[in-house]
């Protein structure tokens, strides 16, 4: 059942609306004089300044993983382009000297001026090869051409970045877990 | 001698004034820039109050290219947008009337020019030269027409509005222009009759006399509360500000009537809404809290003690100045704090604010003591039962009066500003109900209430 909600009635003195205006300015007096008094403690941020740290699963601009020894773990399978709302994903394929793999990318580009950052790229990714995590946000340059990120761009990022229990991005080189992976990586090769 | 050279080639029939009294009368002249300086600290201070009363820091980035940048925590974007507003592109729209159009803006700006002439800026100076008294009133145009002109003057810049309404053909600049000349018959109304009330009691026109009856009786603000309320409603609606700004809301008419004008032309405008405000500021400062004069002194005694007065000014200026370095000291410390990248170039701006203010405050405040005790207000010479002071006494003594004019407006100036980032804005309709149906009514019950209370208290008027 519906809840009816009895209006009030205004007084004489809310009628005026000059005892309301006071009010409202003694309102806006008190944050002056509160700002005044303790500016540390207004909610702010002295940005560009001062960095903003957005949290780890903040969807912001793209990065190709990698695997242990540095190649992208993209298998050029157009499933992110594929699934891309914006078609701002653009690959070329190329048959792998990897025995093991079939395909890689020739050339795997982003148009940012075209991403609306919806993340299912990284969604339908099937290799945990494209992910959204570096926590860049704010993406500016003077050009279009170069709002197109390519391959060397998007794997251009450091494992230290990443927090130690990011298994995934610790194994690629200079990561935490990469001489392991690179051991079990070179064994499975042994073996094929 | 520059009175006969006039009296010469001019033949009038001119008064014989001495080189100081001429000096004096020119130099008041330089009062009708005050408006204009007032503007720069007035944009500061509206750029200020809003992000405090938002908490939030407000415009802080532009800098002055020394020492590393110095910021002066946002007044330096004065500047810069005095040079933005210069050098951007002058655009006249295609089916703009040309003359009307560019003519339009300078309009409101002249006015802000015309009406500082009929302020009282300070008492009428009186010295004794030796043989006669020499005086020189404190208004530029001392005028038993007064506050009249004032008005007159003051309305002038709806003429502006309208023409560049009109001018720029187009629908919503015309739309704006329309409501400004609306809201402006709509409130001169109340505006004119609130006042009626104290003239009444101070028996003038002249803004002179009502300072002095304030002066001598008590401030406007105490006999005439509901006129002081109206008349600041009505001016406020005048200026165009928040919550009355529907000439130019922007949620409705894009920008009103200055919709289609860029550049400095846009910047007359804007600078002469802030030149409305400050004029309106110094008008109720005169009107109802007193003018030029401090409550409970006389322009006498004020005389009598002028070294008091001008080592309590000083000493003002030099507590603002230590209240300015404590300020410097605690927001550098909480900008240490905050991890900033440019952490090393801000301490330095803050240590130099901080060392400059540091210095100048124990100076000013020894300057105040020393004027204290070494400056010695000469008795006065007694003339027909009136105390008469040499110049510099009285030239000392305006300065003070008009440091505390300068004061009293500003408080008003900060209210226009409270005011506009308080209260949302008004719908149309309620504008003109609120002064048609509510202002005009209690300032009319104000006036006939005030002229009986006045005959039963005094029974002369």
């Amino acid at each position: 059942m519906a809840k009816v909600i009895q209006r009030r009635s205004l007084t004489l003195l809310e009628r005026s609306y000059l005892w309301e205006i006071i009010k409202g300015m003694g309102t806006t007096f008190k944050h002056l004089f509160r700002n005044f008094k303790n500016p540390e403690k207004m909610q702010l941020m002295s940005y560009p300044e001062v960095e903003v740290q957005t949290p780890q699963n903040y969807r912001g601009s793209h990065r190709l993983m990698k695997r242990p020894d540095g190649e992208p773990r993209c298998v050029a399978c157009y499933m992110c382009s594929t699934a891309c709302p914006a078609r701002c994903i653009t690959i070329e394929a190329e048959p792998s000297s990897d025995p093991r793999i079939e395909k890689k990318p020739r050339k795997f580009e982003i148009d940012w001026l075209v991403c609306v950052f919806c993340g299912l790229c990284e969604e339908a990714c099937p290799v945990d090869a494209i992910r959204m995590d570096t926590r860049k946000v704010a993406i500016s340059h003077y050009t279009r051409k170069e709002f197109i990120a390519d391959m060397p761009r998007l794997l251009n990022w450091d494992p230290k970045d990443f927090p130690a229990n990011d298994a995934q991005s610790q194994k690629a080189p200079g990561g935490k877990q990469n001489q392991q992976a690179k051991q079990i990586w070179g064994l499975e090769v042994k073996h094929s | 001698m520059i009175d006969q050279i006039i009296q010469m080639t001019l033949n009038l029939d001119m008064p014989q004034m001495s080189v100081l009294e001429w000096i004096i009368t020119l130099g008041k002249f330089a009062f009708v820039f005050i408006p204009l300086a007032f503007i720069v600290v007035m944009i500061f201070m509206e750029r200020k109050g809003a992000s405090l009363i938002q908490d939030r820091l407000g415009p802080n980035r532009s800098a002055l290219p020394v020492f590393g940048g110095l910021r002066f925590f946002g007044f330096v974007h004065n500047f810069t947008d005095g040079i933005k507003l210069f050098t951007k592109e002058t655009f006249i729209p295609t089916y703009a009337h040309k003359v009307w159009y560019v003519v339009a803006p300078g309009i409101g700006f002249l006015v802000a020019f015309l009406t500082p002439a009929v302020i009282p800026w300070f008492a009428p100076l009186t010295w004794w030269t030796g043989d006669h008294i020499s005086q020189v009133s404190g208004m530029i145009i001392d005028s038993d027409t007064g506050i009249l002109l004032m008005f007159a003057l003051s309305s002038l810049s709806i003429y502006g509005t309208a023409m560049s309404a009109w001018a720029s053909n187009s629908k919503y600049a015309l739309l704006g222009g329309m409501r400004a000349t609306a809201m402006m018959i709509s409130y001169e109304v109340s505006m004119g009759l609130s006042l009626m009330g104290i003239f009444l009691l101070a028996g003038s026109f002249n803004l002179q006399h009502i300072v002095a009856w304030q002066e001598a009786h008590v401030w406007g603000i105490f006999v005439q509360p509901v006129a002081f309320f109206v008349f600041l409603t009505s001016m406020i609606a005048e200026t165009g500000r928040a919550p009355f700004d529907v000439a130019e809301s922007e949620s409705e008419i894009v920008a009103g009537y200055h919709l289609e004008y860029s550049a400095m032309r846009f910047g007359l405008f804007y600078m002469g809404e802030y030149a409305h405000i400050v004029i309106a500021s110094i008008i109720i400062a005169t009107l109802f809290l007193g003018g030029y004069a401090i409550p409970f002194v006389s322009t006498d005694l004020l005389r009598a003690h002028v070294d008091i007065a001008l080592a309590l000014c000083l000493g003002g200026l030099g507590t603002m100045i230590g209240g300015f370095h404590l300020m410097v000291r605690r927001w550098k410390k909480v900008y240490a704090t905050m991890g900033a990248k440019d952490a090393g170039t801000r301490n330095r701006e803050y240590s130099f604010l901080q060392f400059t203010s540091g210095v100048a405050s124990p100076v000013v405040l020894a300057l105040a003591v020393a004027v204290f005790f070494l400056l010695n207000p000469m008795a006065a010479t007694t003339v027909d039962g009136t105390p008469i002071f040499p110049a510099w006494v009285s030239i000392a003594a305006a300065a003070v009066q008009v440091v505390v004019l300068i004061a009293k407006a500003f408080l008003f100036c900060w209210i226009w500003i409270w005011v506009r980032w308080t209260l949302p804005r008004f719908r149309y309709d309620q504008v003109m109900s609120l002064g048609w149906k509510i202002l005009l009514n209690l300032a009319l019950v104000n006036l006939v209430v005030t002229a009986i209370i006045a005959k039963l208290v005094t029974g002369v008027r």
